[in-house]
């Protein structure tokens, strides 16, 4: 007993935690410096020859438009996507917490997070057809004219913005039921016994006790928002006109690292990108003391 | 006490017991690859990869102790595939290569150099299309031997040309025969056009570029997209969809969907597409192909053709090589052809495709060859292919001019060839 126990007890924490940390360096950790590193080079081909160039890679993405063009795209994706996905899914998690068969609904409205987002994206691929999709078709019944979801460069944005929300909703809302059950049902008892509205029950006691929940679904939708990829990759490509509208800079950097090889300027973009995600998160934890409440304050 | 002692001993066993397995079942694998290799052979057509398998049999059945394993990765794919493989070393063992990509591979020491194997064997590169052997020839050594080469057709709705009472596409047609019938054929309150003509470059406008005299690379190796002829070649291939007589299309499925659906009559096409054109009942029916038409006396068409290579790094360079040169001999090229896999590259085996299927007229795809322009290229062709198609893209839509979608394309081109 005494200081033999003590050791050993740390002995173990270490040895449960050492192979998620171990991973975490190696497969996350050591890469983004390296990352950073080689966002200093231009690289030749199969990672032989590189050659320093210092800051010439950023002075190009500061200059290339089509670097700050996917900014916005992305910027403007995360936008369309992350508020309505949230509101959404508390909407749902609201209606799904009051009603019988609670965990049939869950799972259902989980599913769509298990599925593949390659496979989720060739399903809307399909639907989104300009001549032969679902979507057209119905819309043909009712009279509308077939609207090229995937080419044309004004309807695109939204048409990738409806796939994401629809793959986050659920992942949202299972978070948000989860707290949403956590809230004493004495607070509402309280509202009711005095009188409160709907309404006003849900401004006074759901939304700040659930405010560390949606901060973080925020906070993570945001980040995972910033980093679009897969929709995008296989619903358009290069050729199409609606790319230049839709391509984010994740895309932008698939493209420089691996098909035109110029991993030093895909580096520098991934750089770009991390300094945005900063940035926002930074703003989101700072405004973190106005809004969030977290419950024993 | 007991109890305890006991499960201690069991847990013990298990764990060796597990362990056993593991080591027994790597001992086993190594026992079989010391009797028999295993190629890798990595493919891009998941439609080639049938008559390859049988190819693969044949030759397993020559030289027992010899395996082929055929890898698929679709076109999108393959290069990522290929280039992490190669980063990583580990390539497969026999692979397609293609123009697109030779260079950097020949010239950082990815290839098997085949020169000494070549010579060792008096393969004979005569019997190759020069233009294809030239292709794979890097820095004064061969590196892949071409397999077979392709080239551009147009295909065209037999059914909607005797609907309209037209002639059929053939040799004499030329840019104006070709628009005309388009013009005949395009009716808006059916909702049918004349031609798909996609936005595409080896499969559609690199062929009337090069039919005007225009280029898409010069010799002092600059863009020749800033060329009068090649940008009145752009005009007219993109007027087919200024003036409603063409839709919008941007890959090959659309257009070939287009074909399918009775929704566009003509189409020109890659003789690839083959398989694809098999597979589809409607097109079966009712399409042929005729050559493309021409432009003042000028027929050209853009030809390429995939070779196979060699991983330099390959722990069993004799049997790849035996493989590759089987691959490459007479009798498994003419196979090859009769199985209507590709157009064999090997002299005198192109024939068989002819044969291989009668129910279109493939023969003009080998006649063309004739009249073959090679698909331009350069050591990192893929960056500016790419971009040319961003460029081109308001002025295939008619909202930009063609001079200046032309001119933006040939200035980065050039651009990205200086940096090369």
């Amino acid at each position: 007993m005494g200081v033999g126990s003590k050791k050993s007890t740390w002995a173990w924490g270490y040895g449960m935690i050492a192979p998620t940390i171990i991973g975490l360096i190696i497969l996350n950790i050591i890469p983004s410096f390296q990352t950073v590193y080689y966002s200093f080079f231009k690289t030749g081909a199969f990672g032989k020859g590189s050659e320093f160039v210092g800051l010439e890679n950023y002075s190009r993405l500061i200059n290339d438009s089509q670097v700050w063009q996917a900014t916005w795209n992305t910027i403007r994706y995360t936008l369309l996507v992350i508020p309505p996905a949230i509101i959404i899914s508390l909407i749902l998690a609201v209606l799904v917490n009051n009603i019988k068969g609670k965990s049939i609904y869950r799972t259902i409205y989980f599913l769509p997070m298990v599925a593949a987002p390659a496979a989720v994206t060739m399903v809307w691929r399909w639907l989104y057809n300009n001549q032969f999709g679902l979507i057209n078709q119905i819309l043909g019944y009712v009279g509308i004219g077939p609207i090229n979801w995937i080419e044309n460069p004004s309807v695109a944005i939204y048409s990738v913005a409806i796939i994401g929300i629809w793959s986050t909703i659920g992942y949202n809302m299972v978070l948000l039921l989860a707290g949403l059950q956590e809230i004493p049902q004495d607070y509402y008892e309280a509202a009711d016994i005095d009188g409160a509205s709907m309404f006003s029950k849900t401004v006074n006691i759901t939304l700040p006790l659930l405010s560390p929940q949606l901060f973080f679904v925020s906070v993570t939708g945001i980040i995972q928002g910033i980093q679009v990829f897969d929709v995008i990759f296989m619903l358009i490509n290069p050729s199409m006109p609606s790319y230049p509208t839709t391509v984010s800079l994740v895309y932008l950097f698939y493209n420089n690292t691996f098909k035109y090889s110029d991993r030093g300027y895909g580096s520098a973009i991934v750089a770009l990108i991390l300094v945005i995600i900063l940035i926002l998160t930074f703003i989101q934890v700072k405004l973190q003391n106005k809004w969030v409440h977290y419950m024993g304050e | 006490m007991e109890k305890k002692r006991l499960r201690t001993i069991l847990r013990r066993m298990v764990i060796v017991a597990t362990l056993l397995v593991t080591a027994l079942q790597g001992g086993a694998l190594n026992s079989v690859s010391a009797q028999e290799v295993v190629l890798t052979y990595g493919i891009w057509d998941s439609r080639q990869e049938p008559g390859l398998r049988e190819i693969a049999d044949d030759f397993e059945a020559e030289n027992p102790g010899i395996k082929i394993e055929l890898q698929v990765t679709g076109w999108g794919e393959y290069w990522t595939m290929l280039e992490a493989a190669a980063t990583g070393g580990s390539l497969p063992d026999i692979f397609w290569m293609h123009s697109n990509e030779i260079y950097k591979y020949g010239s950082n020491d990815m290839l098997l150099n085949l020169d000494e194997y070549i010579e060792r064997d008096s393969i004979d590169l005569t019997k190759f299309p020069q233009g294809l052997v030239d292709i794979y020839n890097v820095n004064e050594s061969q590196y892949a031997i071409p397999k077979d080469f392709d080239t551009i057709g147009l295909w065209y709705n037999k059914t909607m040309f005797d609907e309209a009472g037209l002639d059929y596409p053939d040799e004499t047609w030329t840019w104006e025969t070709l628009r005309e019938a388009a013009e005949i054929l395009t009716d808006e309150e059916k909702g049918q056009y004349g031609i798909s003509a996609q936005l595409s470059n080896q499969e559609g406008y690199y062929n009337f570029v090069y039919q005007n005299g225009g280029t898409i690379l010069t010799d002092e190796r600059t863009s020749g997209y800033d060329l009068p002829e090649t940008i009145e070649a752009l005009e007219y291939y993109f007027s087919f969809v200024h003036d409603g007589l063409s839709p919008e299309s941007y890959t090959d499925t659309d257009s070939r969907a287009f074909l399918e659906n009775g929704i566009a009559a003509m189409a020109t096409f890659g003789s690839w597409q083959l398989p694809a054109f098999l597979d589809n009942e409607y097109l079966v029916e009712n399409f042929d192909v005729a050559p493309l038409p021409s432009k003042d006396g000028n027929s050209t068409t853009i030809y390429n053709g995939l070779g196979n290579a060699i991983d330099a790094n390959t722990e069993n360079p004799e049997e790849a090589w035996l493989f590759l040169s089987y691959l490459s001999s007479e009798p498994v090229q003419r196979k090859a052809s009769e199985l209507g896999i590709a157009i064999s590259a090997y002299e005198g085996t192109a024939e068989a495709w002819i044969d291989s299927n009668t129910e279109f007229n493939l023969k003009v795809y080998v006649d063309m060859v004739e009249s073959g322009q090679i698909r331009p290229y350069t050591n990192e062709t893929t960056v500016w292919e790419e971009k040319a198609y961003e460029l081109l893209n308001a002025a295939y839509r008619g909202e930009q001019s063609v001079e200046e979608g032309a001119k933006a394309t040939a200035e980065m081109m050039n651009q990205f060839i200086s940096q090369e």
